[in-house]
């Protein structure tokens, strides 16, 4: 028999020949149906050994020129926000835009956003592994990373809005000298503490072990015997045995079944922060499954905008094809229309409760002095994903990128219209008042973006971009598999 | 740290099929301490290895039951017991609101005591393994190994690596690694039979016995 008969995969070459279609053979299906083939998850004739060299190699040479100018503007901004932190804690509160009667502001804003963009890559690493999408190896360790980063940048913000972050130790139950005095576990606010440092560790826990067939890849390809070394250590001296392989795999599958209630319980309870108080337009039941598609959708914007500067930069467009934004692109216009569904869910419930403040709070917030922020909101969330009707739109990158942008602006809105029209017209008229963001609000909010980049371009320099190990396991072996005459000719060749 | 073993042979395989078919043959001419070294995991390995279901469920389930009762006692220790406050007139024990935090911590500890209890347990739970800063498997890259080890009950190094062979494995090399006094690798090559490979190997890609023969 022979091993190197031609697969209908080793042809594809790249984005051009995917059509995002299966190739139909008719009637040569299971019982006479048809037999539908799905186009290759990996394109351009790669084999196992290229996918090594092609993912490695970003780790393993210099910086090039524009890696270190994309690294100098996120340093430049991570400089803002930490210039701009130590400025608030040396001013004070006074020195940011909030106040009475809107005393959550833009921090508050800020983590529900950055906590939201994380939640796309536990749903890409563990809700897509589940569903069996294989799909998800060519993205699952980007956006992984992408949710660690998002975390850490939705960490800082709880932590500031307290006023007096040096007290933000007393968040944590322990047996203390003050009392002791322990936190209200009736609190939504303390249920959130253990919900994003949980959320946070078990992300991290997800993506290493993910990580560690990889971690052994860079090893072996490792010239130097610190690096060795070192990369060894990290991967726990990983062989590839299959005896190890099995309680991997058993492992994985586990940390995917947890973290997928994981992901939906922990947006759940950040929006019990809103729901569980007696605010209109927060005190409502709509709220979990609400906040949890926001996050998801907002997540997978984020996604899409950094596969597309992984596919230009990098040049991953073997391995994050057209057909895998297409797949993202899919979902990200399905979570923006059950967002869109949301928006108006509540308008009628507005209505339909009777209640007096409820129906004042929706209309202000869609026609009062807040109205550009809703009209951004609903436009950006809820109109422009839309587009992705059309087959040629998923699969325009440029179309992609632009949609990601605004979604991700309109998701930001959209905490901004929940969090500020709420409170700057409550029940007494005479309290009424507006909010602004000042310059510090402003500095921070970029300055978090400088922090998210500066981790992200770090990541790429240091670890596999790609799961390698689970790109290598959806490959045609056929086409894949190394091919000792094709390797020895070459050597007869050099020789 | 894992039992690596200074003795062994190897031989790989260049596709997954071979690697189960190949497997299901050397359990069955009865080794015990061999395993394949592969770039991702093969389904059906499990099987054609002769191994167990990986019993990792049974302690994430244990370490779920304790996280549910640390936060459980927490929070019944601190809002009933210790510290017990009056929120307009509500029970103290106010289970509802222990939910968010018990599922937490159920997570919490289920998942990460699992993750170590799996790397652990790829370390402990296995057989003595080619060490890996010393031997250059290609088991990372894009070779599927069979690797027998020299503690197996069957071992005779000649007829390991007859068995190997006849398998139609490539590459096949007796490994024979001796540990520099001092550390926990070698890198001194040494104490082989005469004539065969040992210390460092490198491989080379020849048809010679490959599984296209």
């Amino acid at each position: 028999m022979t091993r190197h008969e031609a697969s209908p995969y080793a042809t594809v070459m790249g984005d051009g020949q995917l059509t995002g279609r299966p190739t139909v053979y008719p009637g040569a299906g299971p019982y006479g149906g048809d037999l539908e083939v799905p186009e290759p998850l990996v394109t351009g004739g790669k084999t196992w050994a290229d996918v090594d060299q092609d993912i490695c190699m970003h780790a393993e040479r210099f910086p090039t020129k524009r890696w270190w100018l994309a690294f100098s503007v996120a340093l430049g901004f991570l400089g803002v926000l930490v210039f701009a932190l130590i400025t608030l804690f040396y001013a004070g509160m006074g020195i940011v835009g909030v106040n009475q009667p809107v005393s959550w502001g833009s921090f508050i804003i800020n983590f529900v956003f950055w906590i939201g963009i994380g939640h796309a890559g536990t749903l890409i690493s563990a809700v897509l592994f589940l569903f069996r999408q294989q799909w998800r190896t060519g993205i699952n360790r980007a956006a992984e990373a992408m949710t660690l980063f998002a975390v850490a940048c939705a960490g800082i913000f709880p932590i500031i809005h307290l006023g007096r972050p040096w007290f933000a130790y007393w968040l944590v139950p322990y047996p203390n000298a003050r009392g002791p005095l322990w936190v209200n576990f009736n609190s939504a606010l303390a249920w959130d503490i253990f919900a994003i440092s949980t959320y946070g560790l078990v992300s991290l826990t997800f993506w290493y072990v993910g990580l560690l067939p990889d971690l052994a890849t860079v090893r072996d390809r490792a010239t130097h015997p610190w690096r060795k070394k070192l990369y060894n250590a990290m991967s726990f001296s990983w062989t590839g045995s299959h005896r190890a392989w099995r309680h991997y795999e058993s492992a994985y599958m586990i940390l995917a079944a947890l973290a997928t209630p994981l992901v939906f319980s922990v947006h759940t309870i950040v929006s019990f922060d809103f729901a569980t108080s007696v605010m209109p337009g927060w005190h409502t039941t709509i709220f979990p499954p609400y906040f949890v598609i926001g996050a998801i959708f907002s997540g997978f914007a984020m996604v899409i905008t950094l596969m597309t500067f992984m596919r230009g930069y990098f040049g991953m467009t073997h391995y994050i094809t057209l057909n895998h934004m297409e797949a993202m692109a899919k979902i990200l216009m399905f979570t923006g229309m059950m967002v869109g569904f949301a928006y108006s869910t509540e308008f009628f419930m507005a209505w339909y409760s009777g209640s007096e403040w409820e129906g004042f709070v929706f209309k202000n917030r869609a026609f009062g002095p807040y109205g550009w922020a809703y009209a951004i909101m609903f436009t950006c969330n809820a109109i422009v994903p839309q587009l992705f009707w059309f087959k040629a739109m998923r699969r325009n990158t440029w179309a992609l990128f632009a949609v990601s942008i605004l979604v991700n602006i309109g998701m930001w809105f959209e905490r901004y219209v929940i969090v500020v029209t709420s409170l700057h017209r409550d029940f007494l008229p005479s309290s009424w008042g507006m909010y602004a963001l000042t310059a510090w609000d402003y500095a921070i909010l970029a300055g978090s973006f400088g922090l998210f980049f500066t981790l992200f371009l770090l990541f790429v320099r240091v670890l596999p971009v790609v799961a390698i190990s689970e790109v290598k396991g959806v490959m045609d072996p056929k086409v894949a598999r190394s091919n000792p005459s094709r390797a020895a000719a070459a050597a007869i060749q050099e020789a | 740290m894992m039992p690596t073993s200074t003795r062994g042979v190897l031989g790989h395989f260049y596709e997954p099929d071979d690697a189960l078919a190949a497997a299901a043959k050397v359990r069955d001419a009865g080794w015990k301490h061999f395993d394949f070294l592969t770039p991702f995991p093969i389904h059906g390995m499990e099987d054609a290895m002769g191994q167990k279901k990986s019993w990792i469920p049974y302690a994430t389930a244990v370490l779920a039951l304790c996280g549910i009762l640390f936060a459980q006692g927490l929070q019944n220790y601190v809002m009933v017991w210790d510290w017990p406050m009056n929120f307009g007139g509500k029970p103290h024990a106010a289970w509802p609101a222990f939910i968010p935090i018990t599922f937490e911590a159920m997570v919490f500890w289920a998942a990460l005591g699992s993750a170590i209890i799996a790397i652990i347990a790829g370390k402990k739970d296995t057989i003595p393994q080619p060490p890996p800063l010393l031997v250059k498997t290609g088991a990372t890259v894009d070779k599927f190994v069979l690797w027998i080890s020299a503690t197996d009950p069957k071992w005779d190094a000649a007829r390991a690596e007859a068995f190997v062979r006849s398998l139609g494995a490539d590459g096949v090399t007796l490994v024979d690694v001796a540990p520099r006094p001092g550390s926990p690798f070698g890198g001194r090559s040494g104490r082989g039979e005469p004539g065969r490979t040992a210390g460092r190997i490198e491989q080379g890609h020849t048809d010679e016995g490959g599984a296209d023969a």
